[in-house]
């Protein structure tokens, strides 16, 4: 794997292979799809849209808390795609054919989201739980012929990009916090 | 559940007094709560409690083991507005949060 982060000052600079360029590239699309389709049937979207009430007699707190905050999340999710789409084109070719781009805090935070959202979306539609070993998962799924088999791959690869983004954000935060 | 609000008995109280046991009721925070799931990155939680809510590490990071290992966490408190502010913050970042009020 060729994908890394490299702090530069307040930025951050992210290198990666062709192949590595050309699967984040894929990603905005296919997570602007599930954001809207509102056809109320894809856990993978309940999963990143999910409830603020589980109190079934706080039914219309949530409906009115929905319709308040949904948009707002909607739209704040699309704009981080939009992001990660320009960001991803601006990358350029260095040293040795790997790409490389400098992404600005909004452009990381962004980053951050779609990774993490892709990951959620990959790892419900892969039924990923606590106990899942990722590659007996793979290869069960390739014996079967069930074609999430090469989605696992995918997910382990975002799995160890967004890992090594968010040691980098950690590492620019203060220890202490405003409870000390 | 039932709205404590509503169904809490009045005490005897003397009129022209405030009733202290309902002022009491009322205040009770609403509780946002993370609950576990098996995809996010334990070190994302610990990154999103401390960049929310302004915890330390080693606040966020009891947190997150508290998520992990027991299933939920409290994660914050406070009036329903405050909570369901928080809950969308959450759910910005991908976290599973939902919120009650305890009876």
């Amino acid at each position: 794997m060729t994908a890394r982060f490299a702090r530069r000052g307040e930025h951050l600079q992210l290198t990666m292979s062709e192949a590595e360029h050309e699967l984040l590239r894929a990603l905005p699309d296919e997570l602007r799809e599930l954001y809207e389709d509102d056809s109320g049937t894809d856990e993978a979207r309940e999963r990143l849209f999910p409830r603020a009430y589980l109190d079934p007699t706080e039914e219309h707190a949530e409906e009115e808390w929905q319709q308040l905050v949904h948009p707002e999340l909607l739209r704040d999710r699309l704009t981080a795609l939009a992001q990660v789409t320009s960001s991803l084109e601006r990358a350029a070719v260095g040293r040795r054919g790997e790409l490389t781009v400098d992404l600005s805090p909004d452009e990381v935070s962004a980053f951050l989201g779609v990774l993490n959202d892709a990951r959620l979306a990959l790892g419900t539609r892969l039924g990923v739980s606590d106990d899942t070993d990722l590659a007996d998962l793979e290869v069960s799924l390739a014996q079967r012929g069930d074609p999430r088999a090469p989605m696992t791959a995918v997910y382990s690869w975002l799995t160890y990009l967004e890992g090594e983004l968010v040691e980098e954000l950690l590492a620019g935060l203060p220890e202490e916090g405003e409870d000390d | 559940m039932i709205d404590v609000r509503a169904s809490t008995p009045l005490a005897p109280v003397e009129i022209g007094e405030p009733d202290i046991d309902d002022v009491v009721v009322t205040d009770r925070p609403w509780l946002v709560i993370v609950w576990n799931d098996p995809v996010n990155l334990m070190s994302y939680v610990v990154y999103v409690f401390q960049k929310l809510f302004g915890y330390s590490r080693e606040k966020a990071t009891r947190l997150m083991r508290q998520v992990h290992d027991e299933g939920k966490a409290v994660v914050s408190e406070g009036s329903r507005e405050k909570a369901e502010a928080d809950v969308a913050r959450l759910h910005a970042h991908g976290l599973w949060a939902t919120m009650e009020h305890p009876s």
